[in-house]
């Protein structure tokens, strides 16, 4: 298990630099550029600006030039929020939507896989109508409708919670913790309860009824385990797009994230920050896959490591 | 075991009490916090390079330039207590304050204002705002030196000829000088912390700074937050402890925030619900005339738009009033002239249409557009390019329907900034959806704007508006230099280069516990005059 885990790490390299020489000539071919913010900049001053980050360079050399830093870990520095390289921005602000998406995740996978098997077991009953409605709520309603929703019932209406901010204090977190872990609880519901009820008909459960091992054992040991592998498969990508952030609830709720990096490192063509972003999405991504696929080897007896 | 339960209860009864005179004497020692909304996350604190008007907020705070604004933006001494202007109004002098301290206790000295011009204008610095010492205000030598790396900063015209005295020498009289040198736009440089971790030393840990509160934290995408700075000469007028500009990129979010009493002052006010939070907010709503214009521009050299007649015949179809009560409704005011009129000394040319009742304008239009050969079977097609802003996007769609209404085959392209920045300079563009923030009261910054030299991408050029320029630019005398200004603007509205469209406003929800804002048009509000009251 663990050579194939270090074998698919070092065969994950070319994918990254694929990503990264893709990322950085697409990049280049949206129209406008870092500088072209204020009207009033003179020819003088942009090519002032251009010089010093390297954008008056070939670009194949500024190409040759990131590598290089990235080779020292170093992203380079941000053209929009010149206080700050890309390094800090994404030391800043990606262990905040790591704590979010984490707590989400977990949330989503053990309320969603509790509503899914009770659903599976009282198929068509009020229990399993219920669990749908609310998967559906989840899957139907937006981020951007919900979260408001949120905010005014807990934030202003009782005033239980903060309406947005982030000071640290747990109250603050709760409802981005909640609102991004919705869709994902209707997803693991969903898939939970179709593939337990698939399992609880397949020949090894019913075997092992046969032999007189009690229901609840059955169900635990044997059908939960089976059932698990599509959410396992989910879970993989899931973990990764939530660990690093939504920029809609992030936005919303004044996260100090990562994840509008994304949309507003593209839109202000802050090509050191989409870089930055896009590698790091990009390296969870690939851990995500790896640790799927080590974890379906753990459940499923039919995968072999080599 | 009576006692003992007696006396365990007496124990709580007391902590209680202590506990609860605790509780009551803390907000009487708490620190006096002003909250403030701040929009999407600064670009840069830096005050030689930000360009941004809601950075110049946090910078008011943290640096003091020779002049400053008040509450209500008027300028008056700032770390210069008294300056002095030569006759031929070339020559400025001011004069420090005695025993400025920089917040580390170091000794601010005239050299330190230098040092901060110097560093702007230095082209390794790449600075956007570097242009700043050579538009509007010319500083001699400016240009030259900010154009190519090596220049002497002795050749630029700021000089510090003891430690109490900055010199600037002009090359064109500007009696708007002051406004220019005033608040953040010109910081000065703590050159020991520059020259030891370079562009670092605006980071919370490294910073030495004058201006009355000091960087305790900047963490990206959520808050800044300032504390008092004592060393400040004027500390003991500083009435909040602590200011915090949270980072409030959604303008729902930061309402709802607002409501809960989590902000004392909004950034920016959903623009869609201007009329509903006005019954609701009543006084607290602050809606305020801005030195920013919006206004169309052609493209002059696409045609038809080369012909006169096609500009103005738009000109005459659109109806500002409509336009801005019944379409857009955020508050923003027609306008009838290119710049923003919000000097009454300025004698403000108009656009002749402003005057003329509906029907004629309909009619001089279509009659405009028949004679530049365009009618029901040949159509003019235009597309208008605009940003995706909900606002400037409503605004060309309403101006694209009343072109509609003439028979123009009118249609609107919203592209994001970025790209509409390059359709612009590219020149594919046909109708711009334009805008201009000034960095003074007054038609200056505005009429400056359109000279050729300034601004390429209008590929305009003409010589009666640069010989008007030229004439205005020599004087000192303030009426003097209007009546030349208003020759430059007539020729400018006269041309139908652009077509004026409104001034807009700035919009703050504002708390009746915070104390000592005032609205102003060029919406600078330094944490300074302000306080918590309740």
């Amino acid at each position: 298990m663990l050579a194939f885990s270090i074998r698919r790490i070092i065969g994950a390299i070319p994918t990254l630099f694929v990503l990264i020489a893709i990322s950085f000539f697409v990049m280049r071919l949206a129209p406008g550029g870092p500088f072209s913010a204020n009207r009033k900049l003179t020819e003088a001053i942009i090519a002032n600006l251009n010089k010093a980050y390297h954008l008056d360079e070939p670009v194949w050399m500024q190409f040759g030039r990131y590598l290089w830093g990235l080779l020292h870990f170093d992203f380079g520095p941000s053209m929009k929020y010149r206080d700050f390289s890309v390094t800090e921005l994404i030391v800043h602000g990606f262990p905040v939507s790591l704590e979010v998406g984490f707590w989400a995740m977990i949330l989503a996978t053990v309320v969603g896989i509790a509503l899914g098997i009770a659903g599976a077991l009282r198929r068509n009953g009020a229990t399993d109508f219920s669990a749908g409605a609310i998967a559906m709520i989840g899957i139907a309603i937006p981020t951007f409708v919900i979260g408001p929703l949120l905010q005014i019932f807990f934030g202003l209406k009782l005033g239980w919670l903060p309406v947005a901010g982030w000071d640290g204090s747990l109250n603050a977190k709760i409802l981005p913790i909640v609102v991004l872990a919705l869709p994902n609880i209707a997803y693991i519901s969903r898939l939970t309860r179709g593939s337990m009820i698939e399992t609880l008909r397949t020949n090894y459960v019913r075997t092992a009824r046969a032999k007189g091992i009690g229901a609840r054992r059955v169900i635990w040991k044997q059908a939960l385990t089976g059932a698990m592998l599509p959410v396992v498969a989910y879970l993989g990508p899931a973990t990764a797009i939530t660990v690093t952030g939504s920029v809609i609830v992030e936005q919303i709720f004044g996260i100090p994230g990562i994840g509008r990096y994304f949309v507003e490192g593209a839109a202000n063509r802050d090509y050191p920050l989409v870089m930055g972003v896009t590698i790091l999405y990009g390296g969870i991504v690939i851990l995500a896959n790896i640790v799927t696929d080590v974890a379906r080897g753990i459940i499923d007896p039919k995968v072999s490591y080599e | 075991m009576g006692t003992l339960f007696a006396r365990g209860l007496g124990a709580v009864l007391l902590s209680a009490v202590i506990l609860a005179t605790a509780t009551v004497a803390t907000p009487a020692s708490a620190e006096m916090v002003i909250n403030r909304g701040f929009g999407s996350s600064p670009d840069t604190l830096d005050p030689h390079l930000n360009f941004g008007a809601r950075e110049g907020w946090i910078q008011d705070d943290m640096y003091e330039g020779l002049v400053a604004s008040d509450a209500k933006a008027e300028i008056g001494p700032g770390a210069a207590e008294k300056w002095e202007v030569s006759d031929d109004g070339l020559t400025w002098t001011f004069h420090l304050r005695d025993g400025l301290k920089w917040s580390n206790g170091d000794p601010l000295v005239a050299q330190d204002f230098v040092n901060g011009v110097i560093r702007q204008l230095d082209p390794k610095t790449a600075s956007p705002r570097a242009y700043y010492y050579y538009s509007t205000v010319k500083v001699a030598g400016a240009a030259e030196f900010n154009e190519a790396e090596g220049g002497d900063p002795k050749s630029v015209g700021i000089s510090a000829p003891d430690e109490k005295t900055v010199v600037i020498k002009l090359l064109a009289p500007q009696p708007n000088m002051l406004y220019l040198m005033g608040s953040y736009h010109i910081p000065p440089l703590h050159t020991p912390s520059f020259e030891k971790v370079g562009g670092d030393f605006i980071k919370p840990e490294n910073i030495v700074n004058n201006g009355p509160y000091m960087m305790k934290e900047n963490v990206p995408q959520s808050h800044v937050t300032l504390v008092k700075n004592p060393n400040y000469w004027d500390a003991a007028n500083v009435k909040a402890d602590k200011v915090v500009y949270h980072v409030t990129e959604d303008d729902q979010t930061e309402l709802k925030r607002f409501k809960a009493g989590e902000l004392h002052v909004t950034n920016e006010v959903p623009s869609d619900q201007l009329e509903q939070l006005k019954k609701e907010y009543g006084e607290q709503l602050r809606i305020t005339t801005y030195v920013e214009a919006q206004y169309l521009s052609f493209n002059i050299t696409k045609a038809p738009f080369d012909d006169i007649r096609v500009r103005k015949a738009l000109a005459y179809a659109i109806d500002r009033d409509v336009l801005q009560n019944k379409i857009l409704k955020a508050g923003y005011q027609p306008n009838c002239g290119y710049s923003p009129p919000n000097d009454p000394r300025y004698p403000q040319p108009h656009v002749e249409e402003c005057d003329m009742p509906k029907e004629e304008r309909i009619a001089k239009a279509k009659a405009l557009l028949q004679e530049a050969g365009f009618g029901p079977d040949k159509p003019l097609k235009v597309t208008i390019d605009s940003t995706t802003d909900n606002t400037a996007k409503r605004q060309a769609e309403g101006v694209a329907l009343m072109w509609k209404q003439i028979g123009v085959d009118a249609k609107v392209n919203a592209q994001e900034f970025q790209a509409w920045m390059d359709t612009f300079y590219n020149g594919g563009w046909e109708v711009l959806n334009d805008n201009l923030v000034a960095d003074m009261p007054g038609p200056e910054s505005h009429v400056v704007y359109m000279q050729p030299s300034a601004e390429s991408g209008y590929n305009w050029k003409n010589d009666d508006y640069e010989a008007a320029m030229e004439k205005a630019s020599q004087q000192s005398d303030i009426a003097e230099r209007y009546k030349y200004l208003a020759e430059a603007e007539k020729i400018l509205l006269d041309y139908y280069l652009t077509v004026p469209l409104n001034v807009t406003t700035s919009r703050h929800l504002v708390s009746p516990k915070l104390k000592g804002w005032e609205d102003n048009m060029l919406d600078v509000h330094p944490s300074k005059y302000m306080w918590i009251e309740g």
